[in-house]
């Protein structure tokens, strides 16, 4: 199942999304290039300040390490050199979760990852901030059983396919850029070397296989559900955002 | 003065426009370039060395002194080259009427509940049992102002250390519980006498830094693992006369944390160096990975990995399951071959940060 996405319904910032995906949906807005407090100001790129905002209460702790890794990928897709001296501001509020969420077994911050850098993403795409790369990513379980083999892993499960898969031995959350680097790595629990391996072989194909097509038919019968390439859902959603600023365009 | 410097200057603009810094004016002007020069700069029979005369392999040594602290359970300072902390472990006593949602955990009757990690975690993060809490003192760190509320730095250290805490289910629940076993009844002298929960202790776990110079969560992981390690927790005891918890105060009734495994952290920071440099258009390795970055190399990469593993069983190789923690962000240098490379220093180190800790136990 594709994630929704809706781009620019925001009209106070200069650019926002909303996107919803497996119950989790986070509103997002970007402000940007704007001016820059002084004392954050850097000579030859952009300041980026991300605010997490929890879907219940205030923020704590974890909300500022789910900054810090947000701030950390970013930085590396958002091209700041050409935007020197400014400030880009991410705002991200999370305004729903699964009810399941909280007793899946799996880091609450680890299944809210990816939608963060989803939405995130989608908005710097909205706001037009200058960026260097896209970025895909994606959660991935590898419930405790005692034949570890490649079929077990849950790839971007939804709350619920947590609850039944319960005890997960270790979760892995895998952030990919455009051109297919791994860009950010969150993995928590138990697990070997070559199990992480295959957790990113996996997840490198969800993200960003070109010519996944055979790969993701054989991922649909293993999982029973529809796989979906998530480079080539960003793309669609892109698509969707020029024809509508295209329309003055195409209207007689 | 100034005419010897005057006299001098024709001459020098005879050769060459002189622009020579001296080392430490280089490294702040240009840090970036100051690091490559002195990683890429070197004669192929040596292997390049970092800024600080480590090579990029290198780890600091681990230095440990533990129970230094009088009035805590236990306690650690850990040296990590010029990084310090301190680390205090302080047991308080929780009653189990004071606290909601203790029910749901009261049936702690078997050894089955005792065996289960996933069930002990559950239980000791809805209670908070562990509370880790980081505190950088004035001047540990140019980054760090004083009379501020706790930055975002020190909010995700702790935040990563409550997790790993957590995850890795290191401090037994059994450890944790304090029990009380009535006297077996009158009537039906057979029946097994079921114990009751009466309260937990709680485990507060401050860190305090007392420098900081790079690499602050392994320095903190281990001083956390020293002072558990350390930690003596006294006997406690349901009264039943005057229903409430007593302490005893005999030294030999006190019981030590017994740690599950012994998970060590090791932080790598990528740096990239500038490819387009050299014009020759030669295939040289421009990216280094290094061991245990300090609080320069830190303010030059932006690409941090953090491995924790955990041997304790004696197993290293790729398929077993020591792996506990894969931190990776800020870019896509490490890639999923590099990765192994990365591991396998992580395994070097933890038997070097292993021998460490047992040295001083």
């Amino acid at each position: 199942m594709a994630p929704d996405a809706v781009l620019s319904h925001l009209h106070r910032a200069d650019g926002s999304a909303t996107y919803t995906h497996n119950g989790y949906c986070i509103i997002g807005a970007v402000n940007g290039p704007i001016e820059v407090l002084r004392r954050d100001e850097r000579p030859e790129e952009a300041t980026i300040e991300v605010n997490v905002r929890p879907a219940v209460g205030v923020g704590s702790p974890k909300e500022r390490h789910i900054e810090t890794l947000l701030h950390n990928t970013l930085r590396s897709i958002i091209s700041t050199p050409s935007i020197p001296r400014t400030l880009v501001q991410i705002t991200l509020q999370v305004h729903s979760l699964p009810d399941e969420d909280s007793s899946t077994g799996v880091s609450p911050s680890l299944t809210l990852l990816p939608h963060l850098l989803h939405t995130a993403l989608l908005a710097l795409l909205s706001a037009s901030i200058p960026l260097s790369t896209t970025l895909t990513a994606v959660l991935i379980a590898l419930p405790s059983t005692n034949t570890p083999t490649a079929c077990t892993q849950l790839l971007s499960p939804t709350a619920i396919e947590l609850l039944r898969a319960k005890p997960i031995r270790s979760a892995h959350v895998f952030a990919f850029s455009g051109e297919g680097k791994m860009l950010l790595n969150e993995s928590d629990g138990t697990f070997s070397y070559e199990e992480w391996d295959e957790a990113a072989e996996a997840a490198e194909e969800v993200c960003c296989k070109e010519d996944g097509a055979v790969v993701l038919a054989e991922n649909m019968e293993v999982d029973g559900r529809e796989g979906e390439n998530l480079d080539g859902w960003l793309r669609s959603v892109v698509r969707t955002k020029v024809e509508h600023e295209q329309r003055w365009k195409s209207a007689r | 003065m100034a005419a010897t410097t005057a006299a001098a200057a024709p001459q020098d603009s005879a050769h060459a426009p002189a622009l020579t810094f001296p080392r430490p004016i280089f490294a702040a002007v240009a840090p970036h370039p100051f690091l490559q020069a002195h990683l890429a700069a070197s004669q192929p029979s040596k292997t390049p060395l970092r800024a600080n005369s480590r090579t990029a392999h290198d780890f600091r040594r681990v230095g440990i002194n533990t129970g230094s602290l009088t009035h805590c359970n236990g306690s650690a300072v850990v040296r990590l080259g010029n990084t310090s902390a301190v680390c205090g472990v302080r047991a308080e006593i929780l009653h189990e009427a004071h606290v909601q949602g203790t029910a749901d955990f009261a049936p702690s009757t078997g050894n089955e509940a005792e065996e289960d990690p996933e069930r002990e975690r559950e239980e000791i993060e809805s209670l908070r049992l562990l509370v880790p809490n980081v505190e950088l003192s004035t001047g540990s760190t140019p980054q760090h102002i004083p009379g501020n509320a706790p930055s975002s730095f020190a909010q995700t250290l702790i935040t990563r250390v409550q997790s790993l805490l957590l995850s890795t289910s290191l401090v037994r629940l059994s450890d944790l519980r304090i029990l009380y076993t009535p006297p077996s009844n009158l009537d039906d002298p057979d029946v097994e006498p079921v114990p009751q929960l009466k309260g937990y202790w709680v485990l507060y776990i401050d860190i305090f830094y007392i420098s900081i110079d790079g690499n602050a969560f392994d320095a903190a992981w281990v001083a956390i693992l020293a002072a558990l390690k350390n930690s003596v927790i006294p006997h406690a005891f349901w009264d039943e006369d005057l229903e409430t918890i007593l302490c005893s105060d005999v030294p030999s009734e006190a019981h030590p944390l017994t740690l599950r495994g012994l998970p060590i952290p090791s932080t790598f920071a990528v740096f990239e160096g500038k490819r387009d440099w050299n014009e020759t258009g030669e295939e040289e390795e421009a990216d280094w990975v290094l061991s245990d970055p300090d609080a320069f190399e830190e303010s030059v990469c932006r690409e941090s990995v953090c491995v924790v593993v955990d041997c304790t069983g004696g197993n290293k190789g790729t398929k077993d399951g020591i792996l506990k923690r894969l931190e990776k962000s800020g870019g896509g240098v490490v890639e999923r071959d590099a990765m192994k490379g990365l591991v396998k220093r992580a395994v070097d180190r933890w038997a070097e940060v292993e021998k460490a800790t047992n040295a001083k136990s």
